[in-house]
């Protein structure tokens, strides 16, 4: 059956599928949006398999940011594996001078960047996930 | 005090801890270096394998001011890896393990300990004192230049000597500028090079480091 003669019942279940994932995405970048805006916060990395958003203070420091939060992505997954922690929640990694919390959404990968003082975990809730 | 009393003290203590505090799956303690002093459990290559991913962003983490503490949140437990002193300490918890009290715990008990070791034993780690090497740099280049550097076999078998003749086949070389990198090690053949205190480099990595050619490095030799 080639996609033309597809029943229309799965083709509407497929549509509404891909407005469901739209309107998920819409509202994560709107809450991204209030969270970028609050005071500490540094910037955040919304990385799918092939694209990208990026909203940073300082674009300088978008390189160092992305291979950092996505090597402590791979290192948190490896951990898992080894110690059996099962799926990923999040990944939270602190510095002297700032911290970033990266999680998996689905096929997308977010990281966040705030200052050392900022509450994670009240940003971590602020995304609903 | 020795290296093993100074690791069965420490092994104690996470025992200890792990007998408070309920649902602690594993934890050791490690140097920056990546080598276990301490752990309840056996220091397995899988082990050795996520400390290698470990040590992977502390290279990358400068932009954040290095790492302090790395948390892993799964859905069946976590693993908390913090900085005590000048070491890790990794545990690894069950999903229903109280979090917070272990943190208090560790957070205490850990760094107060390994200061009291560290005062006994007065010196800042109690690992074997490899000799590091400051070596003048060359750089290596070319299309099929492999990731290894080169240092004279002299060497290589001077610091064998510190590991019960085991072979080193990676080392940690420090750039005067801070700047750390690890790498495999193997020795230099070009007959014309040897005994000249050098390490070849590939520019790859002296990029990383930023180091320019004739320079000199200090370079040591990591745990085979």
């Amino acid at each position: 059956m080639s996609s033309e003669e597809e029943p229309a019942g799965k083709r509407e279940e497929r549509k509404s599928a891909k407005k469901k994932t739209r309107g998920k995405n819409e509202k994560l970048l709107e809450s991204l949006k209030s969270i970028k805006s609050r005071e500490g916060v540094i910037g955040y990395i919304l990385r799918t398999s092939d694209s990208a958003s990026i909203d940073m203070k300082d674009p300088t420091k978008i390189i160092d940011y992305a291979v950092l939060s996505s090597t402590a992505l791979e290192a948190g997954e490896d951990l898992s594996k080894t110690f059996e922690l099962g799926e990923i929640q999040n990944v939270l990694l602190k510095g002297k001078d700032a911290k970033i919390l990266s999680l998996k959404i689905e096929d997308q990968h977010l990281s966040i960047f705030m200052e050392k003082n900022v509450d994670h975990e009240k940003i971590y809730k602020e995304l609903n996930i | 005090m020795s290296k093993d009393q100074y690791a069965t003290a420490l092994e104690t203590t996470l025992k200890e801890i792990k007998n408070i505090c309920r649902g602690i799956k594993s934890s050791f303690i490690f140097t920056k270096d990546g080598e276990i002093v301490a752990g309840d459990s056996e220091a397995s290559d899988t082990i050795k394998k996520a400390l290698h991913s470990f040590q992977n962003i502390r290279e990358k983490a400068e932009a954040i001011g290095g790492i302090h503490e790395f948390y892993v949140d799964g859905s069946e437990g976590n693993i908390q890896i913090s900085q005590v002193n000048e070491m890790y300490l990794a545990t690894a918890m069950s999903e229903n393990a109280d979090t917070k009290h272990l943190q208090t715990i560790t957070g205490v008990i850990v760094p107060t300990i390994l200061k009291l070791l560290k005062d006994i034993v007065r010196a800042p780690t109690p690992l074997k004192a490899v000799p590091s090497q400051q070596l003048t740099v060359e750089k290596v280049t070319g299309f099929f230049v492999s990731d290894s550097a080169e240092v004279d076999q002299t060497i290589l078998t001077e610091w064998s000597k510190f590991f019960k003749g085991k072979t080193i086949d990676a080392v940690e070389i420090q750039a005067p500028n801070g700047k750390t990198t690890r790498c495999k090690v193997k020795a230099i053949e070009d007959k014309r090079l040897k005994e000249k205190s050098l390490i070849r480099i590939p520019e790859k990595r002296l990029q990383m480091l930023k180091v320019r050619e004739e320079e000199v490095v200090r370079v040591k030799p990591i745990t085979p």
